[in-house]
């Protein structure tokens, strides 16, 4: 299969949803003549010209509000907030509005609309611009949240997301663009609340987000050498999230260990702990670990910063620290 | 009144533990219950809970050090009260991480078994596996860390637990023809070499016994034919002797024994017992013995006869609540009394389980003290030897002790005729500040109908 960039995946993604629906539109923070921040939309304004591929001024709340507003009146927007740290700037318009519209009227006015972001530190870029807050959005219901970690995933995800009549969060790590992978040409779909396993394994379960899945990949294929099964799951949406296949998994494995960037407290791994205790506590044969960044904000110096995000080694700590009790 | 706090007898084996790290500190408030420190011996790691309420006034055994069981490792007072000069820390020195402490004269605990009770810790899956295959937690030795038990351990406690029946040896002809006969092999004593099974062997299993050739099931008993002493040899006792002799000792001098003895024919017991003996071994995989009648009959008498059933407490008899039987299972280096709780309530074949499980996990050491400790009325047998009957002392603080002799064929008077029957002599041990000579004769006289008239007594319609 050819192989292509993440972000070459996603413009692909839009570029067909675009072709096939009318309806379909872009709006972001110099998406348009500029192809995106991350060039992830680039080329599409050429292409489809101003009225369905639209610069916004720098307002995340108008970005927001614009497209619920379309979304009602039968529009899909696709809308980019460039960060996710930005996301608090228009949190009113998405969780009290566009989560719950259609629970409150009763199902007669829908909210089909992408909110495209970026996560993730790695860039240098500080406190405001790293964040991994993807968990944060977990608490609300009426949002459905995809965390993509392939290429491959990256463009079915996005293709199910602009179907979805649901308020969609879809976060792209930015450390990821320029990852390249195999991606079927054309339109294929990926749905929600489908995990993948990575890779098999019979001793060890690692539920990994977004770039943290290659992490524990990396960690999984070197341990297989050493006689040591780990199972990766990626679980590629959170909301609605696949309990089923990671508590299967854990169920064969009786091992946990969840890697996520979210800050520490209140990560995604500490709601996939609590599955376990609740639904597999049986299974349970080792202490479950969260591998995430530390509590703090991210710093901006690159040594800290480096230090921040969850990596290999303290994956490998992690590893053998269950393994205490194999 | 300082009360003394030991290390407890943590299995029948484990002599000496180390602590590895005290839980409460010199000075601190505790409550009878609480964890108080953690030991680690070569089975197992634990807690071990405080058994009074007060201050820890003094550790005198610091983290690290090994010592035996049954030493004194910390005083607990209710204040300030002064404590007595023999209460001294143990001095350690420090460059060796484990040190086989001297114990210093005079701390060594007046306390034969604590009845502390020990916290195990146990990882989810480990208890879910254990809780499924009915298996007792005490007894797995963990292996994770701070000594929990992890699933692993309970998956090879149960693997051993199927290959630890002996390797049978057994010529093919003699496999097959008693699986053709659902006859167990393990039942059969061989005659070849190396005691292999032959096919005559599982022939004269198949036949029914004869008369003269009885073999009753004795007390399962492992003594070694060859002595491993030898003359003018000094022998230092192990912890587990030095408690039985001071028992023996205990028991002797404070209860005054009187003894009892009748004989009982056997015939219809054996008869009854041949019976269903195959048929309980097909459907529950457990060959009832003789001792599982003995212990049957004997609950169901003491529930005639409580006082039998009981213990001195100062100037006061405390019937126990309920009837734990405990039976006597000679070890190589001792005797060790595992208890089959509520006997009176318990049917046959639960009971032949119980016994058969107690008695194996007795061999390899791995009682709780629970199960040793919780007996309320004992029963010891040498029917596997050649002694007609024997006396027994008391286990403290138990009041009565049944003893039983071998059966043999005797000649007896039924209806003016001399017949030879199948007898066996049964003893009583009491003690006779609480019981009297009436009451133990009536027990015994009891017991004895029951026995000799088992279809009333085991079939309750």
């Amino acid at each position: 299969m050819r192989e292509i960039t993440f972000r070459e995946a996603i413009v692909e993604a839009l570029d067909i949803a675009l072709g096939r629906d009318p309806r379909v539109f872009l709006l972001g923070e110099d998406i348009g003549y500029y192809g995106g921040l991350f060039q992830a939309t680039q080329g599409l304004l050429q292409k489809y010209g101003e009225d369905r591929v639209m610069d916004s001024p720098i307002s995340e709340s108008a970005i927001i509000g614009a497209g619920i507003g379309s979304a009602i009146v039968g529009m899909r927007p696709v809308v980019e907030i460039m960060n996710i740290d930005f996301m608090p700037v228009c949190m009113d318009q998405l969780v009290n509005q566009a989560a719950k519209m259609r629970y409150m009227f009763g199902g007669k006015m829908k909210i089909p609309m992408v909110i495209r972001c970026t996560c993730g530190a790695g860039r240098g870029a500080a406190a405001h611009h790293s964040q991994a807050i993807h968990a944060v959005f977990m608490h609300f219901p009426g949002l459905k949240i995809a965390i993509p970690a392939t290429p491959h995933d990256v463009k079915g995800l996005l293709l199910t997301a602009i179907e979805d009549d649901n308020p969609v969060l879809f976060v792209e790590d930015k450390m990821m663009y320029n990852m390249k992978g195999d991606v079927p040409e054309g339109y294929y779909t990926v749905p929600f609340g489908q995990g993948v396993i990575c890779h098999d394994g019979e001793d060890l379960t690692i539920v990994a987000t977004l770039r943290m899945v290659h992490k524990a990949l990396t960690v999984a294929k070197e341990m297989e050498e050493k006689g040591i099964g780990i199972e990766v799951v990626d679980p590629r949406t959170l909301c609605p999230l696949d309990k089923e296949t990671i508590i299967n998994s854990f169920k064969k494995t009786g091992k946990l260990i969840i890697v996520d960037e979210g800050n520490r407290i209140g990560n995604f791994g500490s709601e996939v702990a609590s599955i376990i205790a609740e639904e597999a506590v049986e299974y349970i044969q080792a202490p479950i670990i969260k591998v995430t960044a530390p509590h703090i904000p991210v710093p901006y110096s690159p040594v800290l910063e480096k230090y921040y995000i969850p990596d290999e080694d303290r994956i490998r700590e992690a590893v053998h620290k269950v393994l205490e009790y194999a | 009144m300082p009360v003394e706090v030991v290390l407890p007898a943590l299995g029948l084996t484990v002599e000496k533990g180390i602590i590895i790290k005290w839980l409460k500190k010199e000075g601190e408030k505790v409550n009878k219950g609480e964890s108080l420190y953690e030991v680690e011996t070569d089975k197992v790691t634990t807690e071990v809970e405080s058994p009074a309420s007060g201050i820890l006034r003094k550790i005198l055994v610091p983290e690290g050090v090994e010592v035996p069981i049954l030493t004194v490792v910390a005083v607990i007072t209710d204040g300030k009260e002064e404590l007595p000069e023999k209460y001294r820390p143990m001095v350690v020195e420090k460059s060796e991480k484990k040190v086989e402490a001297e114990i210093p004269i005079g701390q060594e605990s007046s306390v034969f078994m604590t009845s502390g009770s020990t916290k195990i810790k146990v990882l989810p899956a480990a208890r879910r596996l254990a809780k499924e295959k009915g298996v007792d937690l005490k007894v797995i030795r963990g292996s994770g860390p701070g000594g929990s038990i992890l699933l692993k351990d309970v998956e090879s406690y149960l693997a051993k637990g199927i290959q630890s029946g002996p390797k049978i040896l057994t010529t093919p002809t003699a496999r097959k023809l008693a699986e053709r006969e659902g006859i167990s092999l393990s039942s059969i004593k061989g005659t070849g070499i190396s005691g292999r099974v032959m096919k005559a062997d599982v022939m004269e299993a198949m036949s029914p016994p004869k008369a003269a050739g009885l073999k009753m099931k004795p007390f399962e008993t492992k003594v070694s034919p060859v002595s491993k002493y030898r003359l003018g040899q000094i022998i230092p006792m192990n912890s587990i002797r030095k408690v039985i002799a001071k028992r023996m000792a205990q028991s002797k001098y404070t209860a005054p024994h009187i003894y009892f003895f009748n004989d009982v024919d056997m015939e219809k017991l054996l008869a009854l017992r041949e019976e269903f003996l195959t048929e309980v071994d097909q459907n529950h995989g457990i060959r009832i013995s003789m001792n599982d009648f003995f212990i049957k009959a004997t609950a169901l008498t003491l529930l005639e006869y409580p006082l039998l059933n009981s213990k001195v407490s100062g100037d006061e008899i405390h019937i126990f609540p309920e009837i734990h039987i405990g039976l006597a299972v000679a070890m190589e280096d001792g005797l060790i009394v595992p208890a089959i709780p509520k006997a009176d309530q318990l049917g046959l074949t639960e009971i032949a389980l119980h016994r058969a499980d107690l008695v194996e996990r007795a061999r390899q050491a791995k009682l709780t003290i629970e199960e040793m400790g919780r007996g309320t009325f004992t029963i010891s047998s040498l029917a596997q030897f050649d002694i007609t009957f024997f006396t027994a002392i008391l286990n403290p603080p138990q009041s009565g002790i049944l003893t039983l002799g071998k059966v043999e064929l005797k000649p007896v008077v039924k209806s003016g005729q001399v017949v030879v029957r199948r007898i066996m002599r049964q003893g009583l041990s009491v003690d006779h500040r609480i019981i009297d000579g009436t009451v133990a004769a009536a027990f015994l006289q009891s017991l004895k109908k029951k026995l000799e008239n088992p279809f009333t007594t085991f079939f309750k319609l």
